[in-house]
């Protein structure tokens, strides 16, 4: 589904290249959950924006589908990013003067998903939160609305980025199980730094100096 | 539905406007406050002008005479004017005049007081489409005037009120000259006994007032005499000349105007530009958060294009609105009373303030494309740029 072909990202530092992930391969299967292991500065975060299209990788390919995300113009990585894709980001970013519903439905900019939302929220165990705001709920609420934003409308891929780090353990732990409980038949690409939080993953590969060491 | 329908306008023009009112209102109260300001002295400036077109424009309805300095002259033009005026002529008088002044937002400006016959003053209060509504008509040879209503409230004088006296110098007669009567009339006018000024005043010189049997020949005839006997023996008062000389007269103040204005837009632009550039810095995290997710530059850039539109254009509509009707307050409680003229639909004043609104979108615009131009949502997301 996504296949990463000698993919390469590099960044300039005064002048001199920094890989940030290097000479890369790695393939995505459907419903496969895949956990990106590393230290801080390893490059897993650097794989999974390549991986989602949120980074162009400076050589190498990464295909969506077959198709090179790399040679696509922006609106169409854009439009797979929206419609096939999920995100859920280190820090659980919503947009401040929406509500929770509002925020979910996010993902779905030009349709009427309410229902769904609201179906999810509940699920999620934030039927008190829908209609409150940001600023009136805890980490943890407001993770799990990023949650419910990412896997509404059944996205192929959730790509996870530490989505743990800024919780406790149990309300991360939380987390992760609704993750994995409510992908359905999408995968999940999760990267972190905990082996815990990687509990159930079908594979798990480690990141070091921007390279795959196992 | 009415939930369905609120859900999807989510992310609509005024959503963010709405919902912070607290970073929105002092925004566009800065617009208000502009639109307001300049509209509010454009049209305090037009008001000059205006007021001038307004107390002289009894003069649309004749074209005055005055020969210069020798009172032979009078008949002489008369017959000129009776035998070759290309249009029909429906009255020529033969009066006298006197200077009072009237009363302006910028100061006393002269005015006169007609001397007509008996015979003319019915005929001149039709012209002027004038209402007797107290008093009467000056008696022959008394020292009486009839006035419109306007003058009246303009110098505060009712029907015995004194006009003229002795003992004032701007406004001389030899004798006290009373009001005998009041008109109600669009135009401005004073009129009294063309017997008691050629008794009392100087110089012993009669003029001339004619008027065109059709008004819309008017101006024909003042054109015609204007280029026919304007010159060395006789001055030729008319409307459009007067309209001309006020045009003239506040060319150089509208063209300071214009640079006043132009300074204060630069400066509010400038303001605005800034308060925009922080207003959109705090979004930072909104705009990385939606294109991460897979909103495209451009529909991001769109609807700050829509919010911007709907902002400044709310908010030069509410300027609009509170100029309106700060003008009009100006116009009920300090124009009015003195029957000062001010137009509160005067739609150059509110022209003038479009510089404004049209300046601050195009700043917000540029911010937007400049901040969107290497915007790496990435950073956002990673809280780098956060």
């Amino acid at each position: 589904m996504i296949d990463l072909k000698s993919v390469s990202l590099i960044y300039q530092d005064h002048g001199k290249e920094v890989f940030a992930c290097k000479e890369i391969d790695l393939g995505v299967q459907p419903g496969e959950f895949l956990g990106i292991l590393g230290p801080s500065g390893s490059g897993k975060s650097s794989l999974l924006y390549v991986m989602s299209g949120l980074k162009v990788p400076t050589k190498g390919s990464v295909e969506w589908l077959n198709r090179d995300l790399g040679k696509m113009g922006d609106q169409e990585r854009a439009d797979i990013r929206l419609r096939e894709f999920g995100f859920v980001f280190q820090y659980p970013f919503l947009i401040g003067y929406l509500t929770a519903l509002e925020n979910v439905l996010l993902a779905f900019p030009a349709e009427d998903r309410r229902a769904d939302a609201e179906k999810f929220l509940i699920e999620l165990g934030l039927q008190d939160q829908m209609h409150r705001y940001p600023y009136q709920m805890s980490g943890g609420q407001k993770q799990r609305v990023c949650v419910a934003r990412a896997l509404l409308g059944s996205p192929k891929v959730v790509f996870a980025d530490e989505p743990t780090a800024a919780l406790d353990h149990k309300s991360g732990r939380a987390v992760m199980d609704l993750l994995i409980q409510n992908r359905g038949q999408g995968a999940l690409v999760v990267v972190t730094h905990d082996p815990v939080m990687l509990e159930g993953a079908d594979r798990i590969i480690r990141m070091e100096d921007g390279e795959i060491k196992n | 539905m009415e939930g369905a329908n609120k859900v999807k306008s989510k992310l609509g023009a005024t959503v963010y406007l709405r919902r912070n009112l607290g970073k929105t209102m002092p925004l566009i109260g800065v617009i208000i406050l502009a639109v307001m300001l300049i509209a509010g002295i454009v049209s305090l400036i037009n008001s000059i002008p205006l007021s001038i077109k307004t107390i002289y424009s009894y003069s649309r309805n004749y074209v005055a005479v005055t020969p210069r300095g020798n009172a032979l002259l009078t008949p002489l033009l008369r017959k000129s004017i009776e035998q070759g005026s290309p249009v029909e002529i429906d009255r020529l008088m033969v009066i006298r005049g006197t200077d009072i002044e009237v009363k302006s937002i910028v100061g006393n400006w002269p005015f006169v007081v007609l001397g007509l016959e008996q015979s003319d003053m019915d005929y001149y209060l039709m012209r002027m489409k004038a209402k007797v509504l107290n008093g009467r008509k000056p008696a022959v040879g008394e020292p009486e005037v009839m006035i419109s209503e306007k003058l009246a409230r303009n110098l505060n004088l009712k029907l015995g009120s004194v006009i003229q006296k002795p003992t004032d110098s701007d406004n001389y007669s030899p004798q006290e000259v009373k009001v005998v009567g009041i008109a109600d009339s669009e135009f401005w006018f004073a009129f009294g006994s063309v017997e008691y000024q050629r008794e009392n005043h100087f110089p012993p010189i009669d003029a001339l007032l004619v008027f065109a049997k059709n008004p819309t020949d008017q101006k024909k005839l003042d054109d015609w005499t204007t280029a026919t006997l304007k010159g060395e023996n006789a001055r030729v008062f008319t409307y459009q000349e007067l309209e001309n000389q006020a045009d003239t007269m506040f060319n150089i103040l509208y063209q300071i105007l214009n640079v006043v204005i132009g300074t204060l837009v630069v400066v509010i632009t400038l303001m605005m530009g800034m308060l925009m550039n922080i207003f959109l810095s705090q979004r930072v995290q909104e705009f990385g958060l939606l294109q991460a997710l897979g909103y495209t530059k451009r529909s991001l850039i769109m609807r700050v294009f829509w919010e911007t539109t709907v902002f400044v254009v709310g908010g030069w509509v509410l300027g609009v609105l509170v100029a309106w009707g700060l003008l009009n307050i100006v116009k009920v409680t300090l124009m009015d009373p003195r029957s000062f003229a001010l137009d509160t639909f005067d739609q150059w004043a509110y022209l003038y303030s479009l510089p404004v609104p049209i300046a601050i979108f195009a700043v917000s615009i540029l911010t937007v494309f400049a901040k969107f131009k290497n915007f790496d949502p990435v950073g956002v997301v990673e809280r780098r740029l956060v």
